[in-house]
């Protein structure tokens, strides 16, 4: 997926202007956190499950080494494939080369984030191979020729008019405003590609280590179909997902879904331990694991490795203020909202993507809601450190803030200046609001005054007050 | 109710109220006097470092830190009007010097002693009644640090509800960002801006004519998109309700 991280600003002013973006982002991201909120406040024991996913989390990253060695000797003893990518062209050319030797035509594919962090579609593609979305907002916006931007609701930006006219063009179906109606054109159309798919791709979100098994949450049954129809069945899931056992799974699937949609469960849960064995009376007969590094070790081995507890809810883009304004697109790559925040220049370097931590009031309403508690406003500050130590600062902003901080090193000094600008303030404003200040806070008072500077600080009062009642 | 005697309290004023709204910091005073503090004001103290702290300029934000650290006395509490500073110094502070030992300590001694005003009222002093003969209907945005950093929210609350000429309603969405977030709003002022119109019109839709909130920087940031539009509601710290102050003109808007 291109990368337009550092445009953050540019692609977040064109999403303010689009009013279809608008719409659905107050429609789907307050839905989706009012059923997260009603569902963690019914659930006595959200508080006591967090607190333990957050645990199991951590013991997994703290031997990730072995629970990963443990994950593959388990799987390939249930005769799956397992290939380790370390970076995003070795997980490409290991797919094209699994396409190729399975001899496929056409793949399904389900939902998955991983896939799209290293293009995957295009490496199938380069290997002759037909992708076809199966999840039906991935469905949508493949039609579309465009990018997920949303965790779970990937076509959240999409009205129902658009993606009737969309199936109108590449579907030849006739034009409807019916949700069921358009919802049946889809599956019928998905339903032919399950049938004659050689090959179905899916990511992954949990690894079980004492199983090998696979885990898919969806709510659609397209997970089901496409890991269970096609002859081949490739899943493609970053290392951190791996979780110690199977015991350990119903903690995570009680947050999941609570989480991200509000959902005490979701419709499917699909557990693919190994292939299919003699007398299973449906399954794949080849199944492939692509694990992906991918960043994800380096990672590890550094002060952000909590990030790596991230189960992929998107509640924290749901109750985020600033992604509630401006969508998924405008973080410029794959996982967006504060996890993007963090993660996306975790992934692809700080330099290619400076601008994301910049994007966040530090609010901590993200905080609030991850269920593995990931601290994610420490994490955006210890970005936004890590630039000025990486030189991705601004000279102007170095210098602005050395002055700044030359200046409040000295109350002498400040009191000095508070007192020049009351005078002028007083002076050019009579006291009202300042509605236009020059660069870099221009942009400040657009929309805004800044309140023009008392005649008298505090500090000069409090002088006065005390030498008056001395 | 704590023992009886004097109460000491050092006022730290903040950067912000200190240039901009000096009616905040005096009725900040006033709140704490009618108490039985016995208020200090370290005059040597400028700004906690937050902005620097908050844009990643960590050098300069110890620089700042360290002043604030020698700034106030060893005992007794510390005092602000805002929840940001607050938390800046309780939890902003031991991760600026998690490497430094000695500063360590003594800037977790320091985050002890800190509190926010209507925390220290309500849960400090005890105050049930404010004794302020504030009037008029009033809305109360939970500024993001006060709330999530500190834990304070049901403490301006009661102290509101008190108060026999304050009329108080709740906004929608009381909890969410106004948008304002220091750096972040001359960052990126237009997505800055729509967050605070969402939070304008929540309180609009409440009839209150006034705003209130425990952070001066929430307050000139509404104050400054209400008075631009032209919108009647007045924005005024709660350390001037709570002091009593009819003629809210302290604040931007
Ligand atoms: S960071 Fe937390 S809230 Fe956000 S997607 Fe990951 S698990 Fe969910």
């Amino acid at each position: 997926m291109e990368l337009t991280a550092n445009a953050f600003g540019r692609n977040a002013r064109k999403a303010l202007l689009d009013k279809t973006l608008q719409e659905a982002l107050g429609r789907t991201t307050g839905r989706f956190l009012a059923h997260r909120d009603a569902a963690a406040a019914a659930f006595p024991e959200f508080e006591a499950t967090r607190e333990r996913a957050s645990r199991i989390k951590r013991d997994v990253l703290d031997h990730l080494d072995t629970y990963l060695a443990r994950f593959i000797e388990e799987a390939e003893k249930r005769g799956t494939i397992v290939h380790v990518a370390r970076d995003a062209g070795q997980a490409r050319e290991i797919a094209a080369r699994i396409a190729r030797d399975e001899g496929v035509t056409l793949a399904v594919k389900s939902k998955s984030m991983a896939a799209e962090e290293v293009s995957l579609n295009e490496a199938l593609e380069g290997a002759g191979v037909t992708v076809v979305e199966s999840d039906l907002g991935e469905f949508i916006i493949q039609l579309a020729g465009e990018a997920p931007s949303h965790i779970i609701a990937p076509a959240v930006h999409k009205t129902r008019e658009q993606v009737s006219r969309l199936f109108e063009r590449h579907l030849g179906e006739p034009r409807t405003d019916s949700i069921p109606e358009l919802v049946g054109m889809a599956r019928r159309h998905l339903r032919a590609k399950f049938l004659s798919a050689g090959m179905g791709v899916s990511g992954g979100n949990f690894l079980v280590a004492d199983t090998g098994s696979v885990v898919l949450v969806t709510n659609e049954g397209n997970g089901r179909m496409g890991t269970a129809l096609p002859r081949v069945h490739l899943a493609v899931v970053g290392i951190e997902k791996v979780i110690p056992r199977m015991a350990d799974l119903p903690t995570f699937l009680r947050l999941l879904p609570r989480s991200a949609s509000g959902q005490t469960i979701s419709s499917y849960v699909s557990i693919v331990t190994g292939t299919r064995r003699a007398g299973d009376p449906e399954g794949p007969e080849r199944m492939h694991i692509l694990l992906l590094d991918c960043g994800r070790s380096a990672i590890l081995e550094g002060k952000y490795r909590e990030i790596l507890k991230c189960i992929r809810c998107a509640a924290c883009l749901n109750t985020c203020p600033v992604y509630q304004s401006v969508g998924g697109h405008a973080y410029g790559w794959v996982y967006s909202g504060p996890i993007g925040a963090v993660l996306t220049p975790l992934l692809v370097g700080l330099p290619e993507a400076a601008a994301l931590p910049d994007a966040s009031t530090l609010c901590g309403a993200c905080a609030d809601v991850c269920p593995v508690k990931i601290p994610l406003p420490d994490f955006l500050l210890e970005l936004r450190s890590d630039a000025r130590d990486q030189g991705l600062k601004t000279p102007g902003e170095i210098a602005a803030m050395k002055g700044y901080a030359g200046v409040m090193k000295r109350a002498g000094l400040l009191e000095a200046i508070e007192r020049i600008g009351g005078v002028l303030g007083q002076f050019f404003t009579k006291g009202k609001g300042i509605g236009g200040l020059p660069y870099p806070f221009s942009g400040w008072t657009e929309r805004r005054d800044f309140p023009a500077p008392a005649a008298q600080p505090f500090r000069k009062l409090w002088k006065i007050r005390r030498g008056v009642t001395r | 109710m704590r023992a009886e005697g004097p109460i000491p309290v050092s006022l730290f004023f903040t950067c912000l109220a200190d240039a901009f709204s000096p009616g905040v910091c005096s009725a900040t005073v006033e709140v704490l006097e009618r108490f039985g503090a016995t208020v200090n004001v370290p005059l040597s103290q400028t700004c906690c470092g937050q902005p620097a702290f908050n844009s990643g300029n960590r050098k300069e934000a110890r620089a700042m830190a360290r002043k604030f650290l020698l700034s106030f006395p060893d005992d007794g509490y510390i005092v602000t009007p805002s929840g940001s500073c607050a938390t800046m110094v309780k939890h902003g502070y031991p991760a600026l010097f998690r490497d430094e030992p000695r500063t360590l300590a003594r800037a977790r001694a320091v985050g002890e002693r800190i509190h926010e005003l209507s925390g220290f009222l309500v849960d400090v002093l005890g105050v049930t009644d404010p004794k302020s003969d504030f009037s008029g209907k009033v809305t109360y945005h939970d500024s993001c640090h006060l709330r999530r950093g500190l834990g304070v929210a049901e403490q301006p609350r009661k102290l509101l509800r008190a108060i026999p000429g304050v009329e108080f309603v709740e906004m929608e969405e009381s909890d969410r960002c106004c948008g304002f977030g220091g750096v972040f709003s001359i960052k990126y002022p237009q997505i800055s801006c729509r967050m605070t119109e969402r939070k304008v019109e929540r309180i609009l839709a409440t009839g209150a004519s006034y705003v209130t909130a425990g952070d001066l920087g929430c307050l000139l940031n509404i104050g400054g998109l209400m008075s631009r539009i032209g919108y009647p509601v007045k924005t005024i710290h709660l350390a001037e309700i709570l002091a009593g102050k009819t003629a809210a003109t302290s604040v931007a808007g």
